[in-house]
């Protein structure tokens, strides 16, 4: 019953973003220059589209409700919850990374990155992990900068 | 040139000292992603993308095609030793190839496995030489109410036939959809649904979105399996060939599965997990013995290995001959094509035949690679599932961040990439397939101006694409496949839902 619950939310939200989506492209000047539709009609239809989807989903929804009426429903464990932690924690310090890749640079951003994150799905082998941060950061930052001349930032080194 | 002549013109441009060296790192690069679960051809082909910058295109695009028939082969690995399939068209080879490993019948399945493969590869290839011109000369005389009638097509059967339920299948393309319309619009210069961020100018970076929903969400699934510690694996043991009595039951099943590999492939949107599915419902149907499905049966593992493959080739039918992707992978190679300035389709027979002919013919070479590479050294290549998860998944974010920021060198994109990671994750948890979204990304553009067009001619004339004869009928087909999918309920789709579920549960 839990992902029925899931599914009917995804319906309405996608109405609503449908609806901002249509809003705006009702918004877009009517540019037309020998085009019979310009460039609204095409958006327009795709945001007809996915509130008609999410109408069809909602209509799913609502039979397999009424099939499984009688089943109960599953809650979420701790187990579950700890996982979504993890993940958005993973998030967080993903973005974190992303926001210091260009300032603290690649040779210095990705290890701190890696280590962060191995020091928790693989705790406790510390030397294997400072060997995979730094091994992981040299190779790929060879391989892009210096065999596929695909420069990756610096930062503050003055390599 | 017809396709005899177009097969040894390519074997003689495929053959090259390059052309060899890059078809084997493919189908090497290939095997090692179909060995690390989470990450498949889609996001496998696009992670490497940026390390085919500055090659000539026809070597890049042997490369990127032997990571797709490499991984597609290499699946099975993951799938017999790990329970866990390498990629998501080897889910049926687990039912049987799990058990058989468990029983200390690894070796044999493996070798199994991979001469299926190998088989159903040169078929493959062969069908797709044949298959291409023709229609690729037919589509031709296509106008833009065809090319529309044929993209909506391809649209509403990979809707109607990926994942459980059609309203997600549609949903998936609509925002596809939508998302191809983010940019500036070529024939007006009105910037749409940009809100003033100049990265979006240029529309969302197809790459971008595949290495965010494929990659980093697939890391996501990884997180949850080292937690729960799901995977254990069967190690190898003994020498990797079978004998004459597991060849007997098994070559029938490999021919099967072959052809239904291969018209599952050129249909548009039905996909390897598709296509193996039903050539093991039909062995299983044929079998005097059907009871030993999903006990240990070679055939489950022969015919759904053999599928898969042959699926990878006719999913290069339309890409080459139509320019329309068959497959989530070939919609990634579709997305390098056009980054290397080609238009795939019907003329790139006429425009690049040294290309498309090479390309057809190192297929041919990259199935003798992977079968060397398969037997004696997939013990080798086994080991790879020996590193720990916690490391892999680590170092799969750490390539996909590296890989995305390549793109355009700017920080926009991987903060982008991530969006799309968390949207990946959140389809996963919806059960709503990726594939659909992507193929909207990939078409809504040509979609868009084929409509736009074919109005413009008619002079805003809707009947336009019903009175094309061609175009109507595939409107017709389209509508078709949305009802039948409708209407069946997908039924087929138990023996599948089973598969993942004893996953799932071991």
């Amino acid at each position: 019953m839990r992902a029925l619950k899931a599914d009917a939310i995804l319906a309405v939200t996608i109405i609503i973003m449908a609806t901002v989506y249509l809003a705006v492209d009702a918004s877009l000047p009517s540019a037309r220059l020998g085009d019979p539709l310009g460039p609204k009609a095409f958006p327009a239809l795709i945001g007809g589209g996915l509130i008609l989807s999410a109408v069809l989903l909602l209509a799913e929804t609502w039979n397999k409700r009424r099939a499984l009426a009688d089943t109960a429903s599953a809650g979420r464990t701790a187990a579950d919850k700890n996982l979504t932690l993890v993940l958005a924690a993973m998030v967080i310090w993903t973005g974190l990374y992303y926001f210091a890749f260009e300032s603290l640079g690649y040779p210095i951003a990705t290890p701190l990155f890696l280590l962060g994150l191995l020091s928790y799905f693989n705790r406790g082998r510390h030397g294997v992990n400072l060997a995979v941060a730094l091994g992981f950061t040299v190779v790929v930052y060879l391989l892009f900068s210096t065999f596929l001349g695909v420069p990756m930032p610096t930062g503050p080194l003055p390599i | 040139m017809d396709s005899l002549h177009g097969i040894l013109h390519g074997l003689a441009v495929a053959a090259q000292p390059s052309h060899l060296l890059y078809t084997l790192i493919g189908t090497f690069i290939g095997t090692m992603i179909s060995h690390l679960p989470g990450i498949g051809p889609s996001a496998g082909i696009a992670l490497l993308i940026p390390v085919t910058f500055g090659m000539d295109p026809s070597t890049a695009l042997m490369m990127l095609a032997g990571i797709y028939y490499g991984c597609m082969y290499g699946g099975a690995v993951t799938a017999i030793l790990l329970n866990t399939p390498g990629d998501a068209a080897a889910v049926m080879t687990v039912l049987d190839g799990y058990p058989l490993a468990r029983a200390g019948k690894a070796a044999s399945t493996l070798a199994i496995a991979a001469i299926s493969s190998f088989i159903a590869g040169t078929m493959g290839v062969t069908a797709l030489a044949f298959v291409a011109v023709p229609l690729a000369s037919i589509a031709l005389h296509f106008g833009p109410a065809e090319y529309f009638g044929l993209i909506f097509f391809a649209l509403s059967t990979v809707s109607a036939l990926t994942g459980d339920s059609l309203a997600k299948g549609l949903l998936s393309t609509f925002l596809g959809l939508a998302l191809a319309t983010v940019g500036i619009d070529l024939q007006s210069g009105v910037q749409r649904f940009t809100f003033g961020i100049l990265e979006l100018q240029d529309r969302v970076n197809f790459l971008v979105v595949v290495v965010g929903l494929f990659a980093i969400a697939e890391v996501s699934r990884m997180v949850e399996g080292t937690k729960a510690g799901t995977l254990h694996i069967v190690r190898v043991k003994g020498r990797l060939w079978f004998g004459r009595e597991e060849w007997r039951q098994a070559y029938p099943a490999i021919l099967r599965g072959s052809a239904v590999g291969f018209f599952c492939g050129a249909a548009p949107g039905l996909g390897g997990t598709v296509a193996a599915m039903l050539s093991y419902i039909l062995e299983k149907k044929v079998s005097k013995h059907p009871e030993r499905f999903g006990k240990g049966a070679i055939e489950g593992v022969a015919a759904p290995e053999a599928a898969t493959n042959a699926d990878t080739c006719g999913a290069f039918v339309h890409l080459l001959a139509l320019g329309v992707p068959g497959s989530g992978a070939t919609a990634v190679i579709m997305g390098a094509f056009i980054m290397y300035g080609i238009q795939p389709g019907p003329m790139l027979f006429q425009t690049h035949p040294d290309l498309v002919w090479g390309l057809i013919a190192s297929m041919y070479l990259g199935n003798a690679m992977l079968l060397v590479l398969n037997l004696p050294l997939v013990g080798v290549l086994a080991r790879i599932l020996y590193v720990p998860p916690g490391i892999l998944l680590c170092i799969i974010l750490g390539i996909a961040s590296a890989g995305v920021y390549s793109f355009n060198y700017n920080t926009f994109d991987l903060f982008l990439a991530l969006g799309f990671g968390v949207l990946g994750h959140a389809f996963r948890k919806l059960d709503i397939p990726k594939a659909p979204l992507l193929f909207g990304l990939i078409l809504g553009h040509t979609l868009e101006q084929s409509f736009r067009q074919a109005l413009t001619i008619s002079s805003g004339d809707v009947t336009v694409f019903f009175t094309h004869p061609i175009a109507g009928g595939l409107l017709l087909c389209a509508a078709i496949s949305i009802g039948a999918s409708a209407w069946a309920k997908r039924r087929p789709r138990a023996a599948l839902k089973s598969a993942e579920s004893r996953i799932e549960g071991i």
